[in-house]
């Protein structure tokens, strides 16, 4: 039974097309365990050399995006982000020749609406407007080096060959599950 | 001034800053886990270098095939710094090199080089 449990679920993601899964809390050291594995597999796949840069991209600053923003954190009421481990769920499918990086992680129901708003701006620029606003957060805060998801998100958008998909969906009074899908 | 020597990982590049020949050169993968904690000094050490280089030469190669958008305000603060200098009269050659089977880090230095006023700035193909 318990083989065939654990079969189950692995026949359920493949016939989803996903040759990569991870569910659980992600941390730096994860995201660079990820990485080298994925990197080899991408190589044994022979995509080509523009895809697999572009699929490792999108891999790297949604691991990222999971590390500092997922809602789900363990302590909860952490305040030291170093000890700070934080929940998302990532898998990588291939789909009609594409690649598909998807992401899943907690979000505050207070940021869902300026989520939205954002991304569908983003969705909605060309690849010369992507570049021009990769730009611009470039520039923002002269000098210094700032956190933000707002560049990791058109980082993605610069590097899919198809419009970003995403969702949310309300799980308490607080949170709410937000996914991202990207095809490469 | 003290040279700068930081053997690549697998997430952050090969940097060799040798200050003694003007040579700098960054190469590889960046994506590293802090990324102020990586660019920080490194760009620490370029500012005392550069003033103490006045109206003198500098090469700075850039071989990258790949940063993450965290890295690309690093590389954006180095390549305004060496602009910098070279507006105060310093000769700066940039270099950046990029694969040519990955037109996203080409179009990337075409970028980084539009925004240059005083350096030179070169594109060239990546020996594999």
């Amino acid at each position: 039974m318990l083989a065939q449990e654990l079969l189950d679920i692995r026949f359920a993601l493949r016939r989803r097309g996903i040759i990569f899964a991870y569910s659980g809390y992600v941390t730096e050291s994860v995201l660079t365990g990820l990485g080298e594995a994925l990197k080899q597999k991408l190589t044994m796949e022979d995509a080509s050399t523009k895809t697999m840069r572009s699929v490792f991209a999108v891999f790297v600053e949604q691991m990222q995006n999971i590390i500092r923003y997922s809602a789900e954190r363990l302590p909860p009421d952490a305040e030291d982000e170093a000890f700070t481990l934080r929940y998302g769920l990532l898998t990588i499918a291939q789909e009609n020749g594409d690649y598909i990086v998807y992401t899943g992680n907690l979000v505050q129901r207070a940021d869902v609406e300026r989520m939205r708003l954002y991304l569908a701006e983003i969705n909605g620029l060309d690849k010369k407007e992507l570049k021009t606003r990769y730009r611009e957060q470039l520039r923002l805060g002269p000098g210094t080096l700032p956190r933000s998801a707002g560049i990791g998100f058109i980082e993605i958008a610069r590097r899919v060959s198809k419009p970003l998909k995403y969702d949310f969906v309300d799980v308490d009074d607080q949170t709410a599950f937000f996914a991202l899908k990207a095809s490469i | 001034m003290e040279n700068i020597r930081i053997k690549a990982t697998n997430r952050s590049p090969a940097v060799s800053f040798d200050f003694a020949r003007h040579h700098l050169r960054i190469k590889g993968e960046s994506y590293p886990e802090d990324v102020l904690a990586f660019y920080g000094p490194i760009l620490a050490s370029l500012d005392a270098y550069l003033v103490s280089l006045r109206s003198g030469r500098c090469r700075c190669d850039l071989a990258l095939v790949y940063f993450n958008s965290g890295s690309a305000k690093a590389l954006m603060l180095l390549l305004e710094k060496l602009d910098e200098a070279a507006a105060r009269g310093a000769a700066i050659e940039i270099y950046w090199y990029y694969d040519e089977k990955d037109d996203t880090m080409k179009e990337l230095g075409e970028e980084f080089g539009e925004d240059l006023r005083h350096a030179a700035f070169h594109m060239e193909v990546m020996q594999r």
